[in-house]
């Protein structure tokens, strides 16, 4: 019989390429689920004219651009840092000197854009 | 009065304990910059003679004393105590199977470093009268490389390493670039054979925690880089 061993799961400081690759699976994560959702709105195309915008006034109701908030900062962050990922393996981008600042610099790129995209939906969502 | 610091200590014997637990030492600081093996050593010595850890050199070098502290792993004789926050935590390397405290079985990893085939692999003679000689230049191309010390540091800290058992892990894979990237070596094709696999190069997600962790400041991700590259000049 196999003896049974002990092996320690530790709780893991989170260093900063570490979140980076917690967010990036759950943005991603998120992505796949949102792809079905889409898929499942646009489908009602095939269902006739009446369907289709019966389907769309839910999603153009304010908590939908709310949530298209959470969306853009989803989709921001999974293809800038996916663009970082790439450039580590085939640029220069694991350098140790530079790893941790390509981290901060997807959050701010990421960030700046969320929230400059933030303000229309705002907009939209409360017709301001 | 000498300042006392609280180490709390992860405790596990397989004989005599159903699961591990933590029990907190109080070691002295009785000179500036003393190490966490410092400390351990005192525990060992002064309070608690049932510690079990390994240690050698204490000075970097052997890479014995690999361990999780403070939730980063490191070599505990060239961390300082004083650079910690209280209480420090010391458990084993992570994922690795306990054998007892804090020594864990590197079976799992030494067999994947050998996987790699972690020697000099060559097919044409060696000159008669002398040895196989290199260039400087081509010498310089593997700083950052032949420093590993095998102290796991870098594996036990790769989530892909903890989650998928069949990973070869950061140290094999830098390991088997330092070897590919030597001019003297001809063995590139059989060794990317084997790394050009799911559990190979490819399931590093470059997470990045191996070069945070790696107490020789080398870079595991750079190699596993340079290793998906050449994979890919090979096929292409």
């Amino acid at each position: 019989m196999k003896k049974v061993v002990f092996q320690p799961k530790v709780r893991y400081k989170l260093h900063p390429g570490y979140l980076a690759w917690i967010l990036h699976r759950a943005t991603g994560i998120l992505l796949g689920v949102y792809l079905f959702l889409h898929i499942w709105v646009i489908h009602h195309l095939s269902q006739g004219e009446e369907a289709f915008n019966e389907v769309m006034a839910v999603v153009q109701s304010p908590l939908f651009h709310l949530l298209e908030i959470g969306l853009l900062a989803t989709v921001v962050y999974h293809g800038l840092n996916g663009l970082r990922v790439v450039f580590i393996d085939y640029g220069n981008l694991a350098k140790r000197d530079m790893m941790r600042k390509v981290v901060y610099a997807v959050l701010a790129v990421s960030a700046i854009l969320v929230v400059a995209g933030a303000v229309p939906m705002f907009r939209l969502a409360f017709g301001l | 009065m000498v300042k006392t610091v609280t180490f709390s200590v992860f405790r596990y014997d397989p004989e005599k304990d159903t699961r591990p637990y933590y029990k907190d030492y109080r070691v002295e600081l009785r000179r500036p910059g003393m190490m966490v093996l410092d400390g351990l050593n005192q525990i060992r010595w002064e309070q608690d003679g049932t510690l079990a850890f390994r240690r050698s050199c204490r000075e970097g070098v052997c890479g014995s004393d690999g361990l999780n502290i403070n939730g980063v792993n490191m070599l505990a004789c060239i961390t300082h105590i004083e650079e910690l926050k209280e209480p420090i935590v010391v458990q084993p390397l992570p994922s690795m199977p306990v054998i007892k405290d804090l020594v864990v079985d590197f079976t799992d990893f030494y067999a994947k470093y050998y996987l790699v085939k972690p020697y000099l692999i060559t097919k044409t003679p060696p000159p008669s009268d002398r040895e196989r000689l290199q260039s400087p230049e081509d010498r310089k191309k593997l700083d950052g490389l032949y420093e590993c010390i095998l102290c796991a540091c870098c594996s036990t800290s790769c989530p892909s390493f903890w989650a998928d058992p069949n990973y070869l892990g950061p140290a094999a894979l830098l390991k088997a670039w330092r070897f590919i990237a030597d001019t003297r070596d001809e063995g590139a094709d059989e060794r990317l054979e084997i790394i050009n696999d799911r559990d190979g190069a490819w399931r590093c997600h470059t997470i990045l925690n191996c070069v945070e962790a790696c107490p020789k400041q080398l870079n595991p991700t750079e190699a596993i880089a340079e290793l998906k590259k050449a994979i890919i000049h090979r096929k292409f």
